[in-house]
């Protein structure tokens, strides 16, 4: 830590020095590198720390300048007034652009994203008030009270300023709440949202910072060269932008920084061979993410990685503290959910045909079917994953069918995926730290103008995480991946991190598939721990073992139906139970069925 | 009224080789979930070879045209092996690979040929035939026919061949297909093959309708893109129909709103997107937990 504060405060030094070493043309390079770090930075933000890909970066930094140009030398307001309508107009077509991210992702969201961007050079190419092919020039230059800004040696202090404050901020995002979720979200959009993430706001939010980000660069721009034409915005310098941002290192905004430099000076170098330099840079972006995905920022980490493990895993899984008992619900609590007749269809496939239950609070639940009897479906619906076809979901007496997953979350459901669904580039600790956060995407103002009430509340956020992972034994594997941890290990954390959420209601689902006899023992013991502590227990399992032992009611579906229910003893004799599991020629023929298990 | 079909019918011949375009994309997406960013650079470059071999060593037009589709073909080849050991696993980094190879494509054009683009004179001579007072143009008759026999020769190859059923079923589900036996890169290198080829095919049928410039794969590879998604995205009909429609809603644009059509179709496609994002033809699919 004492070395990187010290290295820290060594660049911050060559850089306050920089100047006084270069000639004019070096500065003014220099000054232009600064813009191509600051735009790298926001895409970072959108691309490697959101997972949305962003290729409409270049047109926000177009709009930024061009604004600026367009309010200054039309509208004869002053540079300062007009950059900040400026970064706000820029805020308002980040939103706009980053809409489409709320239907589409991937691939999708890279060609709207991309042809939107083509959108804005086909308009300011033709537009008379942007001047046509011819751009604007005589952009006056930006006035600052004592200080000569058409000095580059002196705007290279101001870029300098604003690139530092831009990218501390970024790191600020990053390593507290709003970005966690983030990141959370390009993991795995889908546990993000049952964890309460609140999915399409962080969209637009990672859409919001990239813009920004990509207006300031503008307005600099502007300020600096003082001319706007239409191809400085063209699709060249987005894919520039994008392989700065690759070799950089896109999940790290350091990364982004140094890729954006690293390639300007070489772009420079081989000023006199533009097309060099473009083989040079698009083969180097090739291997990128063929060989080292994590860009140059990884490197260290590679590096480390393949000169011996030292550090490898010694932690031991520790074992599981019991919660304290909380009273016993009174007896007349109403059913914390309610499934009414729900249906699922999937075109022509039904997977539920009018599901209902009611589970007590308190209650330990299991719900036991054959593969393919709807199971699953089940608690996607409740859930909120989808929305069913048919039917109503209650949930502590009120109807929240087809709410989104978060609001769901939120409300107070947690659950567990069958193939585990663990943040894979988030730590342990990270993952519970998601779904302990609760605060709203919209508070992210806080992080403009209360940056300290953050940075407080992300302190006391990590001490709950410890806890919770002391409770669960893993304080061991705290700042590891997950995915570096044993199987039974990631089953653990993943139920740590719902019951993190502080659910009412928490769907298991198929916990204990994968786990060996003592893990399940232990997994029985833990569920029972969880729901003595106040927490309503629903649970998917083939481990009939399990099951009998630890639900105090189960429900059987098979081929999208309840078709029985009732305390372990009872269903286990259930004839259409047996059935279900065994084939018809087990029972005798005069078994009443439900119609759907007939067919 | 006959402005309208004039601007159809014109819209028609450019829709066709937006049309190829997108069944390259299609291809590719169906077998392997894969975007290519570097197919409209595959489709330049596919423009240039046909257009050195038709200009420069006067070999006929169907020839050079088929040296082309081998030597672009090749080139699918060579991207799809480079980033195979990205495939089913991270979709997001091979489409930014893609993106690298376009930047290099481009480059390398511009080494190749100059950055100067060249007009190439249309191969089969003779006055436009006029039809109840709407002019079509012999070529576009060639562009359309030639983009049909095309598009049932790859039908007839995806359903009928053995290696083309393989390609199905490593679309389907590339896990099951190993098990059986089939060689899923093999597979996707076939697919990357075919779709640069048709990429090839494009670039040089649309030599003599625009100006071949080291630029125009961008345009033509969004457009052809737009398409497959319009039609919806791994769809062979799919892909036909939205191109042609894709043609035809540029034919308009460019005619109304002249220089602000790009703009436009940029526009109306977002639109679409948001609206039905499966497209015509395609699959809502869902997710699994």
């Amino acid at each position: 830590m004492r070395y990187r504060i010290a290295g820290f405060a060594a660049l911050a030094v060559a850089a306050w020095l920089l100047p006084y070493g270069l000639d004019t043309y070096a500065i003014h390079v220099v000054n232009v590198i600064i813009i191509f770090a600051l735009l790298a930075v926001g895409l970072g933000l959108a691309m490697g720390v959101a997972g949305q890909v962003n290729l409409a970066q270049v047109a926000f930094f177009g709009v930024g300048a061009y604004a600026t140009a367009i309010l200054t030398t039309r509208a004869g307001l002053g540079f300062w007034v007009s950059a900040v309508l400026a970064v706000a107009a820029t805020a308002a077509m980040g939103l706009l652009v980053g809409t489409p991210a709320l239907r589409i992702q991937s691939h999708y969201l890279g060609i709207v994203t991309l042809g939107l961007a083509l959108a804005f050079t086909n308009w300011v190419t033709n537009a008379q008030v942007a001047g046509g092919a011819e751009g604007i020039s005589n952009i006056p230059v930006p006035t600052l009270p004592g200080v000569d800004l058409s000095n580059e040696y002196l705007f290279y202090y101001l870029e300098l300023i604003v690139l530092a404050g831009g990218l501390l901020f970024g790191l600020f995002v990053v390593r507290t709440g709003l970005g966690r979720r983030m990141r959370a979200m390009r993991d795995d959009a889908l546990a993000a949202g049952a964890l309460g993430a609140e999915v399409p706001m962080l969209r637009m939010t990672a859409f919001l910072l990239a813009s920004v980000y990509g207006g300031v660069a503008g307005v600099l721009y502007a300020g600096l060269i003082r001319y706007v034409a239409p191809e400085s915005f063209g699709i060249a310098g987005m894919f520039l932008l994008l392989a700065m941002v690759i070799i950089g290192g896109r999940q790290s905004l350091i990364g982004c920084v140094v890729g954006a430099v690293a390639l300007s000076v070489v772009r420079e170098l081989l000023v006199d061979h533009p097309t060099y330099a473009q083989v040079a840079y698009g083969t180097v972006v090739v291997l990128t993410v063929v060989f080292a995905p994590t860009g140059l920022a990884g490197l260290p980490a590679r590096i480390r990685a393949a000169r011996g493990r030292r550090g490898a895993v010694a932690a031991q899984l520790k074992p599981f503290q019991p919660y304290g008992q909380s009273e016993a619900p009174p007896a007349d609590a109403p059913p914390v959910l309610r499934v009414d007749d729900v249906h699922m269809r999937f075109r022509g496939l039904k997977a539920l045909g009018g599901v209902s239950l009611t589970v007590r609070r308190g209650e330990i639940r299991g719900i036991v079917g054959p593969n393919g009897s709807g199971k699953t479906t089940l608690f996607n619906v409740v859930s909120g994953l989808y929305r069913p076809t048919g039917g109503r979901v209650e949930f502590d007496a009120r109807d929240v069918t087809g709410l989104a997953p978060y609001r769901l979350a939120r409300a107070g459901i947690a659950r567990t995926f069958q193939n585990l669904r663990l943040f894979g580039d988030l730590t342990v600790r990270e993952n519970v730290l998601v779904a302990l956060d609760r605060s709203r995407t919209v508070d992210g103002w806080r992080y403009v103008f209360s940056p300290l009430s953050v940075l407080r509340r992300d302190r006391r956020l990590r001490g709950r995480a410890d806890e919770v992972l002391e409770r669960y034994g893993l304080t061991g594997f705290a700042a590891l991946p997950p995915r570096s941890l044993p199987y039974g290990t990631q089953r653990r954390v993943e139920i740590a991190r719902a019951v993190a959420a502080r659910p009412r209601l928490l769907l298991l689902d198929e916990p204990a598939a994968g786990l060996n006899g003592d893990e399940v023992r232990r997994l029985g013991e833990m569920v029972r721990s969880i729901r003595d502590s106040g927490v309503t227990v629903v649970v998917i399992e083939h481990n009939m073992g399990l099951v009998m032992s630890l639900c105090e009611r189960i429900t059987v579906l098979a081929g999208g139906v309840v078709i029985a229910e009732g305390s372990p003893a009872q269903v286990a004799a259930a004839p259409a139970v047996i059935e279900a599991y065994l084939g018809d020629s087990m029972s005798a023929d005069d078994v009443e069925l439900p119609s759907e298990v007939n067919r | 009224m006959q402005v309208f079909l004039q601007t159809f019918i014109g819209g028609l011949s450019l829709g066709a080789i937006y049309a190829l375009v997108a069944l390259g994309f299609s291809l590719v997406y169906r077998t392997m979930g894969l975007v290519n960013f570097a197919h409209g650079n595959v489709v330049t470059v596919g423009a240039y070879l046909a257009s050195t071999f038709y200009l420069s060593s006067r070999l006929p037009f169907v020839l050079s045209m088929a040296v082309a589709i081998l030597l672009t073909g090749a080139i699918g080849l060579v991207i799809e092996r480079v980033l195979r050991p990205l495939e089913n696993k991270d979709f997001d980094l091979m489409l930014i690979g893609t993106i690298g190879f376009g930047i290099v494509l481009e480059a390398l054009i511009i080494m190749i040929w100059g950055a100067t683009g060249r007009a190439v004179p249309s191969p089969v001579p003779g006055a436009p035939i006029d039809l109840f007072g709407v002019r079509i143009r012999t070529y576009d008759l060639v562009v359309l026919a030639i983009a049909a026999t095309a598009t049932v020769l790859l039908v007839f190859f995806l359903s009928r061949t053995k290696r083309g059923a393989a390609m199905q079923a490593v679309a389907m589900d590339h896990e099951a297909a190993t098990a059986v036996g089939i060689h899923v890169g093999r597979s996707n290198a076939t697919a990357f093959m075919i779709g640069a080829g048709l990429a090839a095919l494009a670039g040089g049928l649309v030599g003599p309708l625009l100006y071949v410039s080291p630029a125009m794969g961008g345009a033509l590879g969004i457009k052809g893109f737009a398409a497959a998604i319009l039609g919806g995205f791994g769809s062979i009909p799919g892909a036909v129909i939205g191109g042609l429609a894709i043609g035809v809603l540029d034919g308009f644009t460019a005619g109304h709103f002249q220089g602000y059509s790009e703009l436009v179709t940029f526009l109306v496609f977002t639109m679409i997107i948001m609206i039905r994002p499966t497209g015509i033809f395609g699959e809502r699919t869902v997710n699994r937990a």
